[in-house]
């Protein structure tokens, strides 16, 4: 029974036109969004190589220089596109590119590609993502709202009961002929994507776990779909109606819902404007040691401290030049203020997502996004990550520049400049992304939302088959 | 016949539960969505008043320490920040150039969410690096806005497609059709009756909600008739498109299920792939060149600039002699070889810079001359622009703040080189910003979206004609 009514459901929707067309569409759009992806992919992989190996370069042929000087010229730490961005490009778009790390800031990643594209680009663009989030869900509804619908327009359901069918066994054939479709095409993109990107030269982090864990996700995602439009077809008396109960669906799932969660994330638990923020962050450095300023009463303190910790009266005396010290207590100073303003920032991020978790209640589409970004390297959580990593090398490289002040001169000698040899000795900025076990740790609560989305759907449909 | 089909629909609108249920969710819709847009407005209006009040409450300070410093007294705050000299001025004391909020504004959150209200362009910055994005979770421009331009060009068609897909499919598959047919109407105008007076009902509703809910939340419209009205014109310039496409569906295709599935096809098709084809499009004709290459010709320049600056700024008075007559001290600190190093930066960077502002002008010409290939496109950017939040209106304000920047630094430049302090006298000429609001037309937009539809609904009578002819099932 299960393999005849998957028979005559396939045999049905192959020789539907629109949904031919549809498939065609569909195929078509993946094959465009994956090759421009593809495209994009590589020449930002190639900048991001080359802009890193030139600010290095300007960085080593410093010449003979004053150690404070070079922290002012600073370095970049340029975010790298990762493999998987090809599949899920999440929130790279709005999230800075590049971070300037110099003495006494630290600052935001700078450039997001969205502030330099028109406003059309906040309708969407053409990627993968775009296809298997919103496209592939309403291919969906497309081939199954009259799955059951058109069996009682038709009047073959009386038929059908008259033979005594198990409407379990009838449900799971009109399932699977229905999941197959979107099974295939969702795999064989994936297979595509992951064969494309290992045979790139440099596929670093790539690996196929990572994919077949995204697919898992996709999969999932499209269940839920199945079973959501199999339940209303099921539900419903026309297929008008069932159509449009299933677009409502989706319009709630994977526009609205979303759109409101923003809203209403952003007006419980604000983001501090620019302005503001710097204020706050300047407020804060001025009730501490600024190591530019002698004069200050902070500064005063520490030379006293200092003084009586190596037992001298002047700080001429001291076996290292206090200037260089001084600055790097003021670099700590500021450190530990830009610690704590960007962990409040963090903080109102958890609380906002906390907002995105309840609304996934009415949403599959929630989850399954932050799922995919996730793996893919693309969502907020990985930003942040690379920022603190970024942030940890500049207070590093602050550190190396004032100790080398410190040490090398002696008390007031403004004038001191380091070799045009030093520079090389400042190791390099590097950044491995976390692993996947670490992704998936972390995103525990959305795994368990998308699988409460899947158990629950499954039970709606089974318990409704009864009623059939 | 017209007034047995009006008789008829004012009853069904009165009886239908769904058409109840239609006229709350649009109501709770917009009341949301314009409660969303009004909490955005307010927060920028406040940001902004928060910036110009500090920037008062400083030039009161501003104006003491000058005072101060005139009486020969001591001031208390570092050296390099006492207002007598121009940088400190220019880098210390900066102005609000701030962008005014549109009286309509909370329509469209646009590009707002992305860039900042206000900036304080400073004499040692650069233009080009200076910062308009805002300070968001990314995850929230990803997601985008609840507004009433989503409410409008997203779900409004879906409501229009809910209560129409099958006006004439209905009666066919009733069979109520042949009854029909017994009157004395031709079936285009019995369907274009129809569709008119649920045209006319919706219409009603939605200025309705509209009003009840701008009124509900104290939004000044009334004294904004002008952008009020226009508002009121696109959202129903785009309804008589839905419902003329509508009724072209209705007339060519067949079922009610698939009348449902052309006009939601449409639907996709107008409001996601177009709009996002065409973004896909410009960012391939005309790729925004690369910023993190912009960053390494920038620091290559700037090494360069900074190993002759002395060289720099001997050239700079060479070319402007004026300072060197004015100046007896001829001192020359920090400020003068900077000042003079980062001019010749601007000016070689300035090729570069242009680049993104011509790609950026060249990806709008071309959504501009496009956005008529999806109606939706074409309202979602003249709701931008009335609520003074799309991404020209964010342009026209940069290219102001740019302007006032250099106005900025060239007002402070010459009291730099003379070595002349500034005075009481002087603080009232400091230049300060004043936004001017890039004009816009609404009737251009409105217009065209009526004549595609007329043309929907004239394609619509000449499908049926053709489709009608041979059956002779209806004479008028």
């Amino acid at each position: 029974m299960i393999l005849k009514t998957f028979h005559k459901e396939t045999k049905e929707l192959l020789r539907d036109g629109r949904v031919r067309l549809s498939f065609i569409i569909v195929i078509l759009l993946l094959g465009i969004a994956v090759w421009i992806s593809a495209k994009q992919y590589q020449s930002i992989n190639e900048q991001h190589a080359f802009a890193t190996q030139t600010d290095r370069t300007l960085w080593d042929n410093q010449g003979e220089k004053n150690p404070h000087s070079a922290a002012h010229f600073g370095t970049y730490a340029f975010k790298p596109k990762y493999p998987l961005s090809l599949v899920d490009q999440g929130v790279d778009k709005y999230a800075g590119t590049s971070i300037f790390l110099e003495a006494h800031n630290r600052n935001e990643a700078q450039f997001s590609a969205a502030a330099d594209q028109t406003g059309l680009s906040r309708f969407g663009d053409l990627t993968p993502d775009f296809i298997l989030l919103f496209i592939i869900p309403l291919l969906i509804i497309l081939l199954g709202y009259n799955s059951f619908t058109k069996e009682k327009e038709m009047g073959t359901l009386t038929l059908l009961k008259s033979q005594g069918i198990s409407s379990t066994r009838w449900m799971i054939g009109k399932w699977l002929a229905l999941f197959l479709p979107i099974f295939l095409i969702t795999a064989i993109l994936l297979l595509i994507a992951g064969i494309l990107l290992s045979s790139l030269d440099d596929f670093g982090v790539f690996n196929w776990s990572s994919l077949l864990g995204m697919f898992l996700v996709y999969i999932v995602y499209y269940m839920v779909f199945i079973n959501l439009v199999l339940f209303i077809s099921s539900r419903v008396k026309k297929s008008g109606i069932s159509l449009v109960l299933s677009l409502s669906l989706w319009i709630v799932a994977c526009l609205a819902a979303p759109k409101a969660a923003s809203n209403v994330a952003e007006s419980k638990y604000p983001y501090p404007t620019r302005q503001e923020f710097a204020a706050m962050v300047s407020e804060d450095k001025k009730q501490g040691l600024d190591g530019h300023n002698p004069w200050s009463e902070e500064s005063k303190l520490l030379e006293e401290q200092v003084l009586k910790e190596y037992n001298v009266d002047s700080l001429h005396k001291l076996p290292f030049n206090f200037d260089g010290y001084r600055m790097q207590k003021g670099e700590e100073h500021e450190a530990r203020v830009y610690f704590k303003h960007y962990n409040y920032l963090k903080d109102q991020f958890e609380q906002q997502s906390g907002i995105y978790r309840v609304l996934a209640v009415i949403s599959p589409y929630l989850p399954t996004r932050f799922m995919s970004m996730s793996i893919a390297h693309t969502d907020y959580a990985s930003h942040w990550d690379f920022s603190d990593a970024a942030e940890n090398y500049r207070i590093a490289t602050q550190k190396f520049l004032n100790d080398n002040f410190a040490e090398n001169s002696e008390y007031g000698n403004w004038g001191y400049k380091a070799d045009s040899e030093f520079w090389q000795e400042l190791p390099e900025f590097e950044y491995a992304p976390p692993e996947l076990s670490t992704i998936i740790d972390k995103n525990k609560s959305n795994l368990l939302i998308l699988g409460g989305w899947l158990f629950g759907t499954f039970g709606l449909l089974l318990f409704n088959t009864k009623k059939l | 016949m017209l007034k047995y089909n009006f008789k008829y629909e004012l009853k069904l609108l009165l009886r239908s539960r769904w058409i109840q249920l239609l006229s709350l969710t649009l109501l709770l819709l917009f009341a949301f969505s314009a409660y969303n847009g009004k909490q955005k407005v307010e927060k920028r209006i406040s940001v902004i008043n928060d910036a110009l009040l500090e920037e008062e409450e400083s030039d009161v300070m501003m104006l003491a320490l000058i005072d101060s410093v005139n009486q020969g007294l001591d001031v208390s705050v570092p050296r390099w920040t006492v207002p007598t000299s121009p940088t400190a001025i220019g880098n210390y004391y900066p102005r609000v150039a701030s962008m005014e909020v549109q009286p309509l504004a909370l329509i469209a959150t646009g590009q707002s969410d992305l860039f900042t209200p206000y900036v304080k362009p400073r004499i040692s910055g650069d233009d080009f690096a200076l910062n308009f994005t805002e300070m968001t979770s990314p995850v929230q421009l990803l997601f985008g806005s609840f507004d009433l331009a989503f409410v409008i060009v997203f779900l409004l068609p879906l409501l229009i497609i809910a209560f129409s897909y099958n006006v004439l499919s209905a009666e066919k598959e009733s069979g109520s059709l042949r009854l029909l047919a017994s009157q004395p109407i031709g079936i285009q105008r019995w369907l274009l009756q129809k569709l008119a007076l649920r045209f006319m009902w919706l219409s009603l509703l939605v200025v309705a909600s509209l009003t009840i809910v701008f009124l509900l939340l104290g939004i000044e419209f009334l004294s904004e008739a002008g952008a009020f009205f226009s508002l009121l014109g696109l959202t129903l310039a785009y309804m008589l498109f839905w419902f003329a496409l509508a009724f072209l569906i209705n007339l060519w295709v067949g079922t009610s299920a698939k009348n449902a599935v052309s006009l939601l096809g449409l639907w996709v098709i107008f409001v996601l792939l177009v709009p996002s084809v065409l973004n896909q499009l410009g960012n391939s004709l005309y790729p925004i060149p690369s910023r993190t290459l912009m960053i390494n010709e920038m620091r290559t320049k700037k090494t360069e600039v900074s190993k002759k600056q002395d060289e720099i700024l001997d050239n700079y008075l060479r070319d402007h002699p004026e300072y060197a007559i004015n100046d007896t001290t001829e001192t020359r600190s920090f400020w003068h070889r900077y000042m003079a190093s980062q001019k010749l930066v601007r000016e070689e960077l300035a090729p570069v810079v242009n680049t993104y502002e011509s790609q950026l002008q060249r990806q709008q010409d071309l959504t501009k001359n496009m956005q008529w290939l999806s109606p939706a496109l074409t309202i979602q950017e003249s709701l931008n622009s009335l609520a003074g939040t799309s991404s020209a209106d964010y342009d026209h304000y940069r290219k102001q703040v740019v302007a006032f920047a250099e106005n900025w630094r060239d007002h402070l430049l010459p009291y730099l080189y003379n070595n002349q302090e500034i005075t009481m006298d002087d603080i009232v000429e400091l230049p300060a910003f004043q936004f001017q609001k890039r004009p816009v037309s609404m009737t251009a937009t409105i217009l065209p979206i009526i004549l595609l539809s007329a043309g929907v609904f004239i394609l619509g009578l000449i499908v049926a004609r053709n489709l009608y002819k041979g059956q002779k099932l209806i004479h008028s």
